[in-house]
């Protein structure tokens, strides 16, 4: 019973698996290889001519570039922002403050996909489309973010602060000095998880952007894949290229942001 | 402290966001009430037209269409997404020495993008050189001289996109359900298997009963995003074929940017908002009762 078990779960994860190694597999395979069986698929010989052609050849870098920029970015942003004003809803006492975060919750029933529409026409009244601008701008307004952070900053020990005020500390030293230490954790499960949804993006890069410079990856790799019917080693290296940092980033974070996806439920 | 100074200060720290907020999520929100009024181009706001594009919209036979095809890939993932999910977090939360493998596995395709997942599966279903049918045929299960045409046949293509938005997406409800199995107490299994309980009895009736408030927050999530499918399938099949998988959203995007028709996209997309909207209002309940606490 527990040999079945484990032999299920060993095929699932094998499953799970197959489809991203033979991405990898397959870009270094040698291009118009000869497939007699499922195997060669998978073996020998390999090769890094399609991805010194793709890499050559294709804007690749750029648009891999590009996304490094726009994620960071709105990384960047989408943390500053989100954790200002939730330290403003949380901590600092102000008139109307019930009615402003009524607000910003109901945000959270606003999805991005039944907007884009009118986004694209007030980005485009705001002569955005087409730049770096308007691809970071329209996402570092996150309500998910700040109802997220109010959340954690809510949770400080009151006392700590008392004393902080009581000691002449000014409100920007409560804000930088302890809230935002003290809450590093959620401000990084919020970072990573903002960096991989805007790595991967995709609608609104699509409507946004119409110059190849200024593709990021999801939209410029589909421009690519045309044309190869019979051919898998260009499109996989493609794949592959454009995966390997998110990749990484996964292998290096993981237990960060499966603590991030278990925090804060599922975002994008 | 100074109330005052307190004030001002609330004000510069909100400012950002809400210059942002308003920007780009409220203000488009009242720009696509208005759109969805006026016959609206791409170049220019022509005529108003009043409520005459939501009535078309409800005469429209490729709208409901597109919605019944959202609504079909809805009713086609959510059961699946969640058993799935359940079954790989069991198998993740096993104590063995595979356990962060397993978790590794499952949800590393959820970090992949939707551009990278869609043309792996395009590429592994093609008929002829296809790995999947590659791998049917060397089990014998498809005979060496047929072909299964995954993307030219509606119900190959939907088991097609099912299959590939499960890969890509059931690692984030499987952590979700993965950390709800661990907040049961091992006290309680301890105490069941002291009074005879055998696994199976376990499993019905501590672990099912405990994952139920998890369970419904994950298919309210998992609702709302897929009424929001686009992507996938845009790369996949297009919408092909002849539009019997095409979404929703993807309607919404030809008759905009095709058809140069961005009034009618814009009130086809408040017909979705409200019917995620709706959805939203379902959760935001369902939570409120489930943990009698903030809604989020």
């Amino acid at each position: 019973m527990k040999w079945i078990y484990r032999f299920l779960s060993i095929c699932l994860a094998l499953i799970f698996l197959v489809p991203v190694i033979w991405m990898l597999a397959v870009s270094v395979k040698v291009e118009g290889f000869k497939l007699d069986s499922v195997f060669d698929w998978f073996l020998p010989p390999y090769s890094l001519d399609s991805y010194k052609k793709v890499l050559a050849q294709t804007p690749l870098l750029t648009w891999t570039g590009n996304s490094f920029i726009v994620a960071t970015a709105t990384t960047a942003l989408v943390v500053l922002l989100s954790s200002m004003a939730a330290f403003a809803l949380s901590v600092l006492r102000f008139r109307f403050k019930r009615l402003v975060y009524m607000i910003v919750l109901a945000g959270l029933m606003v999805p991005g996909e039944a907007t884009i529409i009118p986004l694209y026409q007030v980005v485009k009244d705001l002569h955005l489309l087409d730049s770096y601008s308007g691809l970071i701008l329209p996402a570092i307004a996150s309500p998910f973010a700040v109802v997220v952070l109010k959340s954690f900053y809510d949770a400080l020990p009151g006392e700590l602060l008392e004393s902080a005020e009581l000691d002449g500390a000014g409100l920007w030293t409560i804000y930088s000095r302890i809230v935002l230490p003290l809450t590093k954790p959620a401000m990084s499960s919020i970072a990573i998880l903002t960096f991989i949804g805007s790595w991967n993006s995709f609608l609104w890069p699509y409507l946004c952007v119409s110059s190849s410079e200024l593709f990021t990856l999801p939209i410029g790799v589909p421009t690519l894949m045309s044309g190869y019917t019979r051919d898998y080693v260009i499109p996989m290296t493609v794949n592959s290229l454009s995966s390997i940092p998110i990749i990484l980033l996964f292998l290096i974070f993981e237990k960060q942001i499966v603590k991030g996806v278990s925090l804060t439920g599922l975002k994008g | 402290m100074n109330g005052k100074r307190e004030g001002m200060f609330a004000f510069l720290f909100l400012l950002p966001f809400f210059v942002a907020y308003v920007l780009f999520t409220l203000l488009p929100m009242l720009k696509g009430l208005q759109m969805s009024l006026y016959k609206w181009t791409l170049i220019a706001k022509l005529h108003f037209v009043g409520l005459d594009q939501y009535v078309q919209i409800m005469r429209d036979p490729e709208f409901w269409n597109a919605l019944w095809n959202t609504t079909y890939f809805v009713i086609l993932s959510t059961p699946t997404m969640i058993v799935l999910a359940l079954g790989l977090a069991l198998v993740a939360n096993r104590n063995s020495r595979l356990k962060t493998f397993y978790r590794s596995v499952f949800f590393l395709p959820s970090v992949l993008s939707v551009t990278v997942i869609s043309y792996v599966g395009l590429f592994m279903f093609r008929p002829y050189t296809g790995l999947v049918n590659n791998v049917l045929k060397w089990l014998h299960v498809l005979p060496e001289n047929k072909e299964i045409f995954w993307l030219t046949d509606e119900t190959n293509a939907w088991l097609v996109l099912v299959a590939v938005t499960l890969w890509w997406t059931v690692g984030i409800n499987m952590i979700l359900y993965l950390s709800a199995l661990q907040d049961i107490p091992d006290s309680m299994y301890e105490a069941a298997r002291l009074d005879g309980a055998t696994d199976r009895q376990l499993f019905w009736y501590i672990t099912l009963p405990s994952l139920r408030p998890i369970t419904s927050t994950i298919l309210l999530l998992q609702l709302i995003a897929s009424y929001k499918v686009f992507a996938q399938i845009w790369l996949i099949t297009k919408g092909g074929p002849l539009n019997q998988t095409r979404p929703i959203i993807q309607y919404i995007y030809e008759e905009g940017f095709k058809n140069n028709n961005l009034g009618y996209a814009a009130a086809m997309s408040y017909v979705l908002f409200l019917i995620l909207l709706i959805l939203s209002l379902i959760h935001m309940k369902w939570n409120q009762r489930a943990e009698g606490g903030t809604p989020a």
